[in-house]
């Protein structure tokens, strides 16, 4: 247990250190993509409705939180296995479950400032009355843990560094077009709201919006089982692809 | 001899027509991509708003899909043609290209040219769909013909001037993400500029974007934009600021 916790730390200070020009770089890119796009959305109505504002200010935080762990990592450890020091990382005598609960670590360190950026933001702009419960601290360690395990999935199961690169770039498509986050899933057309039923993003932001503004209740417990089942489905695939032999 | 000494109108045209069969041969495994990039960005983009906006009204569903071309007329400057240069950068291309015997404006004429021409099919296609999308029918005017070829040509020489002029491709990246936020979040191109705060809208009435919109508008639908010849003065001034920006880093010596 000790050496576990040993392990867990000297990763998390390993990650720190490796990715020092890197972290503050994505920190601003974050803190912008939030802030940028809780502004950015109202320009498009001439008067926003009060649901939009609602789901934008609550949506953008799940973004920032996604795209942290599921857009980001990939594109690290690509660039690791370019470089060659993917190989030199698996070969430290320290556990691997310990070496992503690190990487979850550091991830929730530079998504969280960014996010409540986004919500001062969203509150400065829109005048949003945000009822915060304690389902919050579920429900912003879920998502994140659940992007980070997709985006492990991606950066260790896929071995090809450009089509990792790839698959993460048109996630982020997916993410911010077609996934109900930023706006209520009825604006889409059915059989894209019936699929978005069925995948992570839609639900994350169910389970954060309802956390923030109280209410909402309907899918709640919905969204928490898909986005878990996501989470186990792709530790699942880290697993495989984190333990098999090469 | 004087028949040594290669300048003239006759050798230009040469060289632009040499430099042309080599352009279109170096992009055609591209090609594919650079339309798909425009289509992902026109289209992709006035779909996705649709789905931001929730319930549009006829005049906003009319804005979103004329925005179309402009996106991707837009994305294809920034993306494609600055993706092109920082590679040839890269891989050491341009010098090699300003060794041949051929003017140095020939062969900037010429990649103007392929890129300017690649931009039709996607911003075609993207208008396509977008109005199919919406149920719109769009007729486009003749005014079309010099809104795009126009449009399409002030995007690539910002591109390529911009990717030429800065020479750290890291930067470049950078500065193209930024602006494609800038051109789909904060640009009048899918809704009204009275939208806008003014000191931004200011802002817009300088830059490009606004009357890329504006110019490609005013061909597909009528009377949605007034003053269509600002908006030509402005995009070809920027096509000639940029042609000066890239005859001065192209034409100094190292």
């Amino acid at each position: 247990m000790r050496a576990a916790a040993h392990a867990y730390w000297r990763m998390f200070v390993w990650d720190i250190a490796d990715l020092r020009l890197l972290l503050p770089v994505l920190g601003c890119v974050l803190t912008l993509q939030g802030a940028g796009f809780v502004l950015g959305i109202g320009l498009f109505f001439r008067h926003i409705p009060e649901t939009a504002a609602v789901f934008v200010a609550t949506g953008v935080p799940v973004m920032n939180l996604i795209t942290a762990g599921l857009i980001f990592e990939p594109q690290v450890v690509a660039d690791q296995r370019l470089r060659g020091s993917y190989d030199f990382l698996w070969s430290l005598p320290v556990p691997r479950s310990m070496m992503t609960l690190a990487w979850y670590t550091v991830t929730l360190v530079v998504a969280l400032p960014a996010m409540v950026i986004a919500l001062l933001v969203a509150v400065a702009r829109y005048g949003i009355d945000f009822d915060v419960s304690p389902a919050i601290v579920p429900a912003v360690l879920l998502t994140s843990l659940t992007g980070v395990l997709i985006g492990y999935a991606i950066a260790h199961g896929v071995t090809a560094p450009m089509t990792a690169r790839l698959v993460s770039i048109s996630l982020i498509f997916v993410m911010f077009g077609f996934s109900p986050i930023v706006f209520p899933a009825s604006q889409l057309p059915g059989w894209l709201a019936a699929v978005n039923q069925w995948l992570p993003f839609g639900s994350m932001a169910t389970i954060t919006r309802a956390a923030l503004v109280g209410g909402e209740a309907a899918g709640v417990a919905r969204g928490y089982l898909v986005v878990a089942a996501w989470a186990v489905a792709s530790a699942l695939v880290v697993a495989w692809a984190l333990g098999r032999r090469r | 001899m004087a028949a040594s000494i290669r300048r003239g109108p006759g050798h230009w045209l040469s060289s632009y027509l040499a430099l042309l069969r080599f352009d279109i041969a170096s992009q055609r495994t591209w090609l594919p991509m650079f339309v798909l990039t425009q289509v992902l960005f026109g289209a992709g983009m006035a779909i996705i708003y649709g789905f931001y906006l929730g319930h549009m009204s006829h005049q906003e569903a009319l804005f979103v899909v004329s925005g179309a071309p402009a996106l991707a007329v837009l994305t294809s400057g920034l993306i494609g043609v600055t993706t092109m240069v920082v590679e040839r950068k890269e891989a050491g291309s341009w010098d090699f290209i300003w060794s041949l015997p051929a003017p140095r404006s020939a062969a900037v004429a010429s990649t103007f040219t392929v890129f300017t021409l690649m931009a039709i099919p996607g911003i075609v296609i993207a208008l396509a769909i977008a109005a199919w999308r919406y149920g719109l029918s769009v007729t486009p005017s003749p005014m079309a013909v010099p809104a795009v070829l126009l449009a399409a040509l002030m995007a690539t020489s910002v591109g390529f001037g911009m990717a030429q002029l800065i020479p750290n491709p890291l930067v470049t990246g950078v500065m193209v993400n930024v602006l494609i936020f800038v051109v789909l979040l904060y640009s009048p191109v899918a809704f009204p500029i009275t939208q806008l705060p003014h000191w931004l809208a200011d802002v817009q009435r300088v830059l490009p974007i606004y009357y890329a919109a504006q110019v490609l508008r005013a061909s597909v639908t009528s009377g949605m934009v007034q003053d269509v010849a600002t908006a030509y003065a402005v995009l070809a001034g920027w096509t000639v600021a940029a042609w000066a920006g890239t005859a001065w880093v192209v034409g100094r010596r190292r």
